[in-house]
């Protein structure tokens, strides 16, 4: 193995950062610091709009290849079904998605050793990366980003004009954060899922990116940001706008109902310990897995409750489709190849039985 | 087995071994994957096995069943090395238990001697509502160990099984070994919890019952090792290898007996890869972190020769053939 040469990027050992997040937490500008320090997007990426004007650094592939993955998965980006993780997790285990997966990686990894991948739909396929990162050799590390609960589901109905009620936004959000959680937790030891993971308050972000960014870099071992040079660093102070935490919204200002209220604010509150110093602790951990347990219980009793809506919905989607074509005989629906094998008088034969005889030709 | 009532006594009456079904206990099941090892003198390869499968579930349960080789020793020392120990939990199960084939065929179900009573009796232990089925020399590769890891929780309450392929690795020394992929072995390990799912007896061994439909998702190849000693007995829990020869149900223990032999007499079988560790290096190690992990996908794995020939397993080829 090349030795580590800290002026020479191309001896820094494989790395790729992966950002995750809910959406509108803060994914964009994590992922567009860690580039101006030196780590590579893969591109080309999804072009800047008016709901991010300093662009997504999400990169298209990555976009598309969730995208796909999600419908086959029959699951929403933003979904809050707890078992959606185990049809994302089932696609995720197939050895063709595996393959591209991989392969899109190691073509990146040809350009640069470090890499920064970010989408919001990151969340549902981390251990497709992770496996990605394994087959290329690679050092899978993860920042989570945190925003509260309020602030999301207010950015989110502002940006996207997300006619879905604050109550289903904030079950996805649960969903998405308990799960990410469990996704990125790291094993002890020396062992592959040993990588490393940092969370990261958004509002810290936009107070001090230099003392937060020096964090993620120094957990997660990024050699670009260790070695950042001056000019990279008067970028960063370009690009951060700490005016970008536009919302100012408790959760009170959302009226959800009272035990998603409740687990909600909890899950937010062990959450952001897990963004102090040395706060991912298995107290912590445990505390999470009592709250993701909770939110299960109340989905599961939530849809026992509202099982009726799906009934009915059943049935429209039933009355929308088109009638079905009339009834054709049993011979009609053998394919032709199949009908013509069989010997003309076996034909006439089992037409007889059937009640079908043709008038002879005459 | 039926899995009615709370549990099931044992034929012989040693009532501190009756099974009580873990969903009927006070509190139920906790969400999470237990791993359950029955054991019999792994002492050698429990260093191997045990870091990896720690690291991928929430708990591992490791049963003695009449080690002489001190396994039980080596399983608290390799747990606490890997400073996992707060995840492990040991049992003893103190009864001769019937090696497959004849000896098993014998057995009545309800006995402690028979395979199906010892693993009820060992899965009873779990308390988790996800369990894998482990041996003591299965060595799970990086890629496993992170997709078993991953299953574990997003299985939640979904009643799926899940398949895990394996490789023979034959260990010659430290540095060498023969890692067979010439068959396509792919056994159901993953299992819910449940009243749906416990072991009953089939033929040769015990075999675990499943509710109809069942969902079932199966992990691409290179995800497992066994490891096998070539100065070992290999085949010491057999009542006879000679058995092998009858039915296709024996198709993995057949390729085994021929590969160990052929390679005792020094002939490497097509299929089988001759791999060397580089030096400080342990070739399990090599094997599982850097061979299997980085070798080419999708891993050429199965001889036509040893294609499915049972209608159930090819039904199964087929579906995994399936984008």
């Amino acid at each position: 193995m090349t030795e580590l040469s800290l002026t020479d990027p191309t001896t820094y050992p494989r790395k790729v950062l992966f950002v995750a997040g809910a959406g509108r937490s803060g994914t964009s500008t994590m992922a567009g610091l860690m580039r101006i320090m030196g780590l590579h997007v893969p591109q080309p990426e999804v072009a800047a709009d008016e709901t991010n004007p300093k662009g997504f650094g999400e990169p298209r592939w990555v976009v598309d290849h969730h995208d796909r993955l999600l419908k086959e998965a029959l699951v929403q980006v933003s979904d809050s079904r707890p078992e959606a993780w185990f049809e994302t997790g089932r696609v995720s285990t197939r050895e063709p998605e595996r393959i591209a997966t991989a392969q899109w990686l190691e073509s990146h990894f040809q350009v640069s050793p470090e890499l920064v991948v970010k989408d919001p739909r990151l969340g549902w396929f981390i251990g497709l990366w992770r496996v990605a990162a394994v087959r290329t050799g690679a050092t899978p590390v993860f920042a989570t980003m945190l925003r509260p609960p309020s602030e999301v589901v207010g950015s989110k109905q502002t940006y996207y004009a997300n006619r879905l009620g604050s109550a289903h936004l904030a079950a996805s959000w649960l969903n998405m954060m308990l799960h990410t959680e469990r996704g990125t937790r790291v094993g002890a030891g020396e062992g592959a899922l040993a990588g490393g993971r940092v969370f990261v308050r958004y509002a810290d972000l936009l107070d001090d990116w230099v003392k937060t960014s020096m964090h993620v870099a120094e957990t997660l071992q990024l050699q670009h940001v260790l070695h950042a040079d001056s000019e990279q660093i008067r970028d960063g102070h370009r690009f951060v706008d700490p005016g970008l935490r536009r919302m100012s919204q408790t959760l009170e200002d959302l009226n959800l109902p009272p035990r998603l209220h409740e687990l909600t604010g909890a899950t937010w509150e062990e959450l952001n310990k897990l963004a102090d110093p040395g706060g991912d602790t298995p107290a912590v951990h445990e505390a999470l897995d009592q709250l993701r347990e909770a939110y299960v219980d109340l989905y599961e009793e939530s849809a026992a409750i509202s099982r009726s809506s799906v009934v009915a919905a059943e049935q429209r989607l039933k009355r929308q489709r088109p009638p079905a074509p009339p009834a054709r005989g049993v011979a009609d629906r053998i394919p032709h190849g199949v009908r013509a094998a069989i010997p003309p008088s076996v034909r006439k034969g089992l037409r007889k039985v059937a009640g079908r005889e043709r008038p002879d030709a005459g | 087995m039926s899995a009615s009532g709370s549990g099931v006594a044992n034929l012989e009456g040693h009532t501190e071994f009756d099974i009580t079904w873990p969903w009927t206990r006070p509190g139920g099941l906790r969400p999470g994957a237990t791993a359950v090892l029955r054991v019999k003198d792994e002492a050698r390869s429990l260093p191997w096995v045990l870091p990896p499968l720690l690291r991928a579930t929430d708990h591992v349960l490791v049963v003695d069943n009449g080690s002489t080789d001190g396994s039980p020793e080596v399983t608290r020392e390799t747990a606490e090395k890997a400073g996992l120990a707060d995840r492990l939990t040991q049992a003893t199960y103190p009864f001769q238990v019937a090696r497959a084939g004849a000896e098993h065929l014998a057995q009545p179900e309800r006995s402690v001697h028979s395979l199906a009573y010892f693993y009820n009796w060992c899965f009873a232990q779990v308390q988790t509502r996800y369990s894998w089925k482990w041996d003591g020399d299965m060595v799970l590769t990086t890629e496993g160990e992170v997709s078993i890891a991953d299953l574990g929780w997003q299985v939640g309450d979904v009643q799926s099984i899940i398949r895990v392929p394996r490789h023979g690795l034959y260990l010659e020394s430290d540095a060498k070994g023969y890692l067979d992929l010439g068959l396509r072995n792919a056994e159901e390990w993953g299992f819910p919890i449940g009243p749906d799912f416990v072991f009953t007896k089939a033929y040769e061994w015990e075999i675990r019952t499943t509710p109809e439909p069942v969902r079932s998702i199966g992990l691409p190849h290179g995800m497992c090792v066994e490891l096998k000693y070539l100065d070992g007995d290999e085949f010491a829990h057999w009542t006879d290898p000679a058995s092998f020869a009858t039915s296709y149900r024996n198709k993995r223990k057949r390729r085994e007996w021929t590969v160990y032999n052929a390679l005792l007499e020094g002939t490497v079988l097509p299929g089988v890869h001759e791999i060397t560790a580089p030096e400080g290096v342990h070739i399990v190690d090599f094997v599982t972190h850097e061979w299997l992990p980085r070798a080419p996908r999708p891993l050429e794995v199965g001889l036509p020769e040893l294609a499915p020939v049972s209608p159930a397993q090819q039904a199964l080829a087929r579906r995994e053939a399936q984008p």
